[in-house]
């Protein structure tokens, strides 16, 4: 395929503007899928991104289209639309040209739209606005036009009107890819540079690369090695996706495609690091590698501690595939052996521990999200911690910083109270306001991120009924005073509830938390205090009363089976509980933590 | 060597709101049938074993006329006269004929099933005595026995404390020498389930207990349901552990190693096709039968017999130190038993010693 005829674009929405029927649709355009492979949203393959209507992890695939008597190549790259998962967004648009920017006709620009946006046009991308779901009753396209115009700089002519749902208007999008979108720029007798914007395990093939070549070209039994690793390897496969895996024997400047060279180590292929050849390797790598850093943090348990290396082994399966994800090794005396694991954020963290229980069938117990902060102890060092547990004694710290966040929180105009009084209680500091018509704003708060991973996603949909949209970006650590929180279950410190809260906070949330592990943990054979405690002092408390009769009263005729029945049916039920020190604590109240309400 | 027998008689004259065991509708037909059918089962089984205790349950034993009585009766005498013999009875069906009978065929022991005295609950268990007639009836029992025990039942729908306290008076006054009580439990398949009935707050089931257990401190309160001067033989064999036969439909037994329960239909009952179950006790099994039973009585398991029994020491049996290092369990220099203090959270401690692996 001549270089100039291949685009290569990426489609930047929000969740539910209908960026997979969309892409589908453009699918049957151009004739990759008949309506007999139809499945909905074709390029989302994990039964978790249909559910939730998300896209994970990338897809490329290559589509044929003839236009104006000219064959042209064009590759649609999926990218993630969730803010956690920005720097796969960032890789993915570094291999493209173009992006489509797809705006609900009835909903608007959301905050993430926006964030992926700015991204876009970072790298020069040549982006086409397209007002998707026209044929909705509630579209109100002409107020869309204003928003994509006033907030964006779009000319009302470059607009494009289409409904997925319908096929109207998909046509002339295709044509638009062609017309705007410009070819790639590399050059084909260059040394190789090809971007890696994915990889994946597959446990017959290794880690598969997706790559876009930028300058060069690949073939089947090249020596190619990666620049930030040094790894070197034999290209064993080539191939494109169109959605089904075809293979190739080259990929020429310009292309997007995969490549296996029996990789075993995911460590060797990172997002974002560039391939070029081991014999004429380029000069320098393409546009920095950025490493991914965890910002999110929680300890997971196997609910029976027998499963620990099942745990250990799903974790690795999963880290094959997502490089981001980290864990280590960590024992607490509540739970067991489990890891302290990394997350880019909480939905990365929710969709991990679902893969976890889903796909391996192991159930979990989760500890409340911590996200790093950086402790400045007396002797000037500064050291970060993750988990509350690793928090210094309070007269060896000297200050401690948390990270901070600035949120775009787009949101109708008749809720700016709302989110100022959320944002406000979630220790916010207001920074500005943007209209972006009428009737919606842009809000800017700082807050500090450790808020955002307590409840902020639940609050603020309460707080605006579902209206707003969200989106945050880090602005680094700020000095702030915080306590660890610990939770004593009859005196004693159950490891896996201490929690690092600011201290004005400290007073209702530990009201909260012992009175909703008051309701959730059953009674025991004694009475239990429950504590909310900051070093020594006790600032809540809440009592567990005795428990009442457990004692079969007769057994008929000597009917011993049904006696034992019942007993196995109690113990059963004490399975799904972790024994505390005496305590018997169900899962519920670890997960609970997770989610409580202060009830202010 | 099997030391005890347990007959099952299913016919009732009508069906109280709580039970969920097998019975039916007084017949006369069926009864005549149902006596040959178990003296069937008893003559396929029975290998002439010089009992100790045997024991007519129910259903309504009582129930049967004379003359099925005594068939009944006859049929048993091929156990020989065990020396605890014990009938279960019912106020409304006793009457003085049937005492001379059970008499003549050597029944030492009568159980009575009251529950209670108040007249609202007994009509919501739907059982058909009134005190006078219970009163009267006890008396009539008491001229031809002194081995008596009576059922007494608490933790009745929307039953009070004070109720209760007035029951365990009437209780007390009867002077009889064992007292069963038992917590209502509402079991599926019964009225009260159907009812949509709840069982009483635990606060309350837990204060009645303590009532209990205070007012009848003239009893030796030697397991956790049951209250003796006079203790039911029977009923240890059960909590020792011990084989038993089991004759009748829906009955239990424990015979050879093996853990049987019979059919609950007559028909098959009646076909010969006795046995609905069996389990072969393997070691492990009978090793967390013997805590399972053995820890509801007060004097708890005698160590010496476990050691004989298994080949093993108790305080290797997994949970068990841990048990009596929590001080739920206690071991004497013969005995290892519940602190009283758990009695009532018996199931608590008895669930670690099953299906450990």
């Amino acid at each position: 395929m001549k270089q100039e005829n291949i685009r290569n674009f990426s489609i930047i929405a929000h969740i539910d503007h209908g960026k997979s029927t969309l892409a589908d649709r453009i699918l049957e355009e151009t004739g990759a899928i008949t309506e007999r492979e139809k499945q909905d949203q074709l390029l989302d393959n994990m039964d978790i991104e249909r559910e939730r209507g998300i896209t994970i992890k990338l897809n490329a695939v290559q589509l044929n289209y003839h236009y104006k008597n000219e064959d042209y190549l064009l590759h649609l790259i999926d990218t993630p639309g969730h803010v956690d998962f920005t720097y796969e967004v960032s890789r993915s648009l570094a291999a493209c040209e173009g992006a489509l920017l797809v705006v609900d006709a009835a909903q608007g620009i959301e905050a993430q739209t926006l964030a992926n946006l700015y991204q876009a046009l970072d790298n020069n991308l040549v982006i086409i606005p397209v007002i998707n779901k026209i044929d909705l009753p509630n579209a109100d396209i002409d107020r869309v036009k204003k928003e994509l115009m006033d907030t964006i700089g779009f000319d009302e002519n470059e607009i494009l009107l289409v409904s997925a749902k319908t096929g109207v208007g998909i046509k002339e999008l295709v044509e638009a890819i062609i017309e705007r979108i410009p070819a790639p720029k590399g050059n084909k007798n260059d040394n190789l540079q090809a971007l890696i914007f994915d990889s994946y395990y597959d446990s017959y093939r290794g880690i598969v690369a997706l790559l876009r070549v930028v300058n060069g070209s690949i073939k089947l039994g090249d020596k190619i090695k990666m620049m930030a690793t040094d790894a070197e390897y034999s290209v064993v496969e080539l191939g494109i996706n169109n959605p089904n895996e075809k293979k190739v024997d080259e990929l020429l400047v310009g292309e997007v495609g995969f490549l296996c060279a029996s990789i075993k180590n995911i460590e060797d292929v990172k997002v974002g690091d560039t391939i070029t050849s081991a014999i004429n390797p380029a000069s320098s790598p393409l546009a920095g590698y950025k490493p991914m850093k965890p910002m999110v943090f929680c300890g997971i348990y196997p609910i029976e501690s027998s499963r620990y290396p099942d745990l250990r082994e799903a974790l690795e399966k999963l880290k094959l595939n997502d490089a981001s994800l980290q864990f280590e090794p960590e024992t607490s005396q509540a739970l067991g052996f489990g890891f302290r694991c990394g997350f880019l954020g909480l939905l990365h963290m929710e969709i991990i521990e679902e893969r976890i229980e889903r796909e391996f069938g192991i159930e979990l117990i989760a500890t409340s999200p911590s996200v790093v902060y950086e402790i400045e102890l007396t002797d000037r060092t500064i050291i970060e911690i993750d988990s509350p547990s690793k928090m210094p004694e309070r007269q060896k710290i000297a200050s401690i910083k948390e990270p901070y966040i600035k949120t775009n929180i787009f949101v109708p105009s008749s809720y700016i109270g709302s989110i100022m009084e959320l944002c406000q209680n979630k220790r916010g500091n207001y920074i500005s306001m943007e209209y972006l018509d009428t009737t919606r704003v842009n809000i800017h708060y700082e807050l500090p991120l450790s808020e955002i991973v307590y409840d902020f996603f639940d609050k603020l949909k309460s707080y605006t009924k579902g209206y707003a949209s969200f989106d945050y970006e880090m602005i680094g650590y700020k000095k702030s005073d915080l306590v660890k929180m610990d939770i004593l279950l009859n005196g004693e410190m159950v490891d896996a509830f201490s929690l690092i809260v600011h201290r004005d906070f400290a007073y209702n949330r530990g009201r909260a938390i012992v009175e909703n592990l008051r309701k959730l943990i059953p009674r025991q054979q004694f009475e239990i205090p429950i504590q909310a405690v900051i070093g020594t002092k006790a600032i809540a408390r809440s009592d567990i009363k005795a428990v009442r009769k457990n004692v079969l009263a007769k057994c008929y005729g000597g009917d011993v089976s049904r006696k034992r029945k019942l007993l196995e049916k109690q113990k059963e039920g004490k399975k799904r509980m972790k024994m505390v020190g005496s305590v018997e604590v169900p899962q519920e109240a670890f997960l609970a933590i997770l989610s409580m309400d202060e009830g202010e | 060597m099997i030391k005890s027998c347990y007959i099952h008689i299913p016919f009732c004259q009508s069906i109280c709101s709580y039970c969920d065991f097998c019975k039916f509708y007084y017949n006369e037909k069926m009864v005549n049938e149902y006596l040959d059918a178990l003296k069937k089962e008893i003559d396929t089984y029975y290998k002439g074993e010089q009992l100790e205790t045997l024991y007519i349950g129910g259903g309504t034993p009582s129930v049967l006329n004379l003359d099925e009585l005594t068939k009944l009766l006859k049929i048993l005498k091929v156990f020989n006269k065990p020396s605890e013999y014990t009938i279960e009875c019912n106020i409304e069906n006793i009457t003085e004929d049937k005492l001379k009978i059970f008499k003549k065929y050597g029944i030492n022991r009568i159980s009575i099933g009251i529950q209670t005295f108040n007249e609202k609950h007994l009509k919501y268990l739907n059982r058909h005595h009134t005190l006078k007639s219970a009163l009267e009836t006890i008396r009539l029992v008491k001229k031809y026995f002194t081995n008596i025990n009576v059922d007494l039942m608490y933790a009745l729908p929307n039953q009070t404390l004070d109720e209760l306290n007035k029951d365990i008076d009437i209780f007390l006054s009867l002077d009889v020498p064992h007292i069963s009580t038992y917590s209502l439990i509402i079991e599926p398949h019964t009225i009260l389930y159907n009812h949509k009935e709840k069982n009483i707050d635990d606060e309350l089931d837990y204060e009645m207990y303590k009532l209990i257990c205070n007012r009848l401190s003239n009893y030796e309160h030697y397991e956790t349901s049951n209250f003796g001067i006079i203790k039911s033989k029977h009923n240890l064999t059960y909590w020792k552990n011990l084989e038993y036969y089991g004759f009748g439909m829906g009955a239990s037994g424990y015979v050879d190693s093996i853990r049987y329960d019979n059919t609950r239909s007559l028909n098959e009952y009646l076909n010969g096709n006795y046995r609905k179950e069996e389990i072969y006790q393997t070691n492990k099994l009978k090793i967390e039968n013997e805590f399972i039973l053995g820890l509801r009585l007060i004097e708890g398991i005698n160590i010496y017999n476990f050691k004989e029994k298994y080949n093993l020491d108790i305080l290797d049996v997994k949970n068990v130190k841990e048990l009596i290092m929590d001080k739920k369990l206690v071991l004497t220099n013969d005995n290892l038993y519940i602190d009283p203090k758990f009695w009532y959270l018996a199931n608590d401690i008895l669930i670690n010693f099953i299906n450990n692996d």
